[in-house]
């Protein structure tokens, strides 16, 4: 359904001085850096699966995802969606694509949401029934029935993302791309989000890639993931095999009061490593693997030995993930080098 | 004709946005009233205050500039959301939307606003027409009603094509609105005769940034029959054709260089 091969962007910037003074004086220079904000990337997704297509701020998601959907024209390499490069056949590959990009709406500002819709029937040709029939689904899973009338800039953020998700679907694309649709929203409409697009992908068999920050959304979603880290992919593989990598990590932040010294206390076992900072005297971190140790009793010891008076349970970050991946494939690297 | 339905949809959109404020609906029909009364009595006061120029009486040159507002107003009505992309929406990463939709960003463009103060200096200016028309007693033809129709129709577009040709150097230099704002501003000269100016200026006039071709030569053919009219409509619109096929190639070139904005 989608194949990209050797995608490459290459951004010129001019390099700037510093200051004002700096700044003119650029206008007098002709030189430049390039930024390759995405280098060499290829992957295949087949049709009717879901893509987490991951990786830390600035790594070059966005970029790959404007660029698969003809925004942005390559510098090197190709794009296929269907048969079609989106950029030379704009017109065509959008019949066959939605878009939703979390922090820019695609509806307008100020006239209720159903005249948004309206149009956009128009513009994409949909028939009344296919519009009946969709429109009936869509506000069943996104429920937005409730906030029909209103003007679009009245939305909440999470009204909005819903509202966003329905107008992508409209035209029923065979492809969706999500770029960080949970973005800034809290647990209970982040779950309704979810659940929606779980149900868009199963009734019409829709392709979906979407970016995230949130590993909840991964693991709830996605089947396959593509990482991707200074333009280039760092792993492309089934979620299973990540988890299967770096286990179920969990962090467990605690406080602990100033008559305990962290240091003395006996380390509960080889499993937990234990983290401390050295300009927080009262803050300890341990970090485990959720399916080798049991958290109940992690947390128990804290209480007991380390007297914790808080503690903070987080899963593991995106960031962390690719931090440990870059640092096992430069071990993998130097292994090679000294055979 | 699906593209009609589509504007029709799209402008209906545009015009609801508008009516969305009650207060800045208002306002606005307001100052579109006051800015058009304005406009019509200062250029009364400035007619009365020359006595003649270069051998123009005022009824003449109030006949020339009645009738260059008429394509200027035309291309006002649908092409106001250019100005837009020259100076913000390129700049801002807003054009995003435009480039997912099955339609061509072009046609995105006009349909994204109409822009009803165009029908204000419509009137005003066959307002001017009719009274220094009658003033002068011009013996009106086919062929001098046809050429003037001609000129502010297909005057309009050629000034369209300007706009669409510079406002797409945003997608290169980010914003091009300052240099839209000259090219523009050229139809000032195009409002008086152009046989007041030197020649340098008349050749640029016709054949380069050619307002003078649309806006002058039909108003020289209708008062002084100084041209042919059918010869005369037939360049104009060959020089449309020309300049919008030139523009919306030049804008399909810079549209692939657009970088949008980091998100």
């Amino acid at each position: 359904m989608i194949k990209v091969q050797e995608l490459t962007k290459i951004f010129r910037k001019p390099i700037r001085g510093k200051g004002l003074i700096g700044m003119i004086s650029t206008l007098f220079s002709r030189k430049y850096t390039e930024i390759r904000a995405v280098d060499g990337v290829s992957f295949d997704i087949p049709e009717g699966e879901i893509v987490g297509y991951i990786g830390s701020n600035g790594a070059g998601k966005s970029t790959t995802i404007k660029m698969m959907c003809g925004i942005l024209t390559p510098t090197s390499g190709k794009v296929f969606i269907g048969d079609k490069e989106p950029y030379l056949k704009r017109r065509v590959v959008a019949k066959d694509i939605g878009v939703v990009f979390g922090q820019k709406s695609q509806l307008w500002w100020d006239i209720p949401l159903v005249e948004s819709f309206k149009v956009l029937k128009e513009i994409y040709q949909v028939s009344d029934e296919d519009y009946e029939e969709r429109m009936s689904f869509l506000s069943s899973v996104l429920g937005i029935d409730e906030f029909m009338t209103q003007p679009v800039r009245t939305l909440s953020l999470g009204q909005r993302m819903r509202a966003d998700l329905a107008a992508s679907m409209l035209h029923n694309p065979k492809i969706l791309f999500l770029d960080e649709p949970t973005i800034g929203m809290d647990v209970l409409v982040k779950e309704k989000i979810r659940t929606a697009i779980h149900a868009l992908n199963a009734k019409y068999h829709t392709t979906i890639v979407l970016t995230t920050h949130d590993m909840a959304d991964i693991e709830n979603l996605c089947s396959r993931i593509i990482m991707i880290e200074k333009g280039k992919i760092i792993y492309d593989g089934p979620l299973r095999d990540i988890k299967r990598r770096f286990g179920n990590i969990k962090t467990l932040t605690l406080t602990v009061p100033p008559s305990v010294d962290p240091e003395k206390v006996k380390p509960f076992s080889d499993d937990v490593a234990m983290v401390l900072d050295k300009d927080n005297k009262d803050k300890v971190v341990l970090k485990f693997d959720a399916d080798k140790v049991v958290l109940e009793h992690v947390v128990q010891y804290a209480f007991s030995q380390y007297q914790a008076i808080d503690m903070k349970i987080a899963d593991i970050s995106i960031e962390d993930v690719v931090k440990q991946i870059l640092s096992q494939q430069e071990e993998e690297h130097e292994k090679a080098k000294k055979i | 004709m699906r593209y009609f339905k589509l504007y029709f949809t799209c402008i209906k959109r545009s015009m609801m946005s508008r009516l969305e404020y009650k207060r800045d609906s208002i306002i606005s029909i307001l100052s579109f009233l006051i800015s058009n009364a304005c406009s019509l009595c200062s250029i009364y006061f400035i007619l009365q205050a020359i006595p003649s120029l270069k051998g123009y009486t005022p009824a003449e040159v109030g006949f020339f500039y009645g009738f260059s507002m008429l394509p200027i107003a035309i291309d006002h009505l649908f092409s106001d959301e250019f100005w837009l992309v020259a100076f913000r929406r390129v700049q801002l990463g807003d054009m995003d939307r435009h480039f997912l939709r099955p339609v061509p960003i072009i046609f995105q463009m006009f349909a994204e606003t109409f822009q009803p103060d165009g029908f204000g200096e419509v009137i005003v200016g066959i307002t001017m027409i009719v009274i220094c028309g009658l003033n002068l007693q011009v013996a009106v033809s086919f062929g001098a009603i046809l050429v003037l129709s001609i000129g502010a129709i297909f005057g309009a577009i050629i000034i369209t094509s300007f706009k669409i040709a510079i406002s797409s150097l945003a997608f290169i230099f980010k914003r091009s609105g300052p240099l839209l704002q000259i090219i523009y501003n050229f139809t000032i000269y195009a409002k008086y005769p152009i046989a007041i100016y030197p020649y340098a200026i008349r050749f640029i006039l016709i054949f380069i940034l050619p307002f003078g071709l649309f806006i002058s030569l039909p108003v020289d053919t209708l008062l002084y029959g100084s041209y042919n009219p059918y010869l005369l409509s037939l360049a104009i619109i060959g020089a449309a054709v020309v300049f919008f096929t030139l523009a919306t190639f030049i804008w399909t070139l810079c549209a692939r260089r657009y970088e949008s904005t980091g998100s």
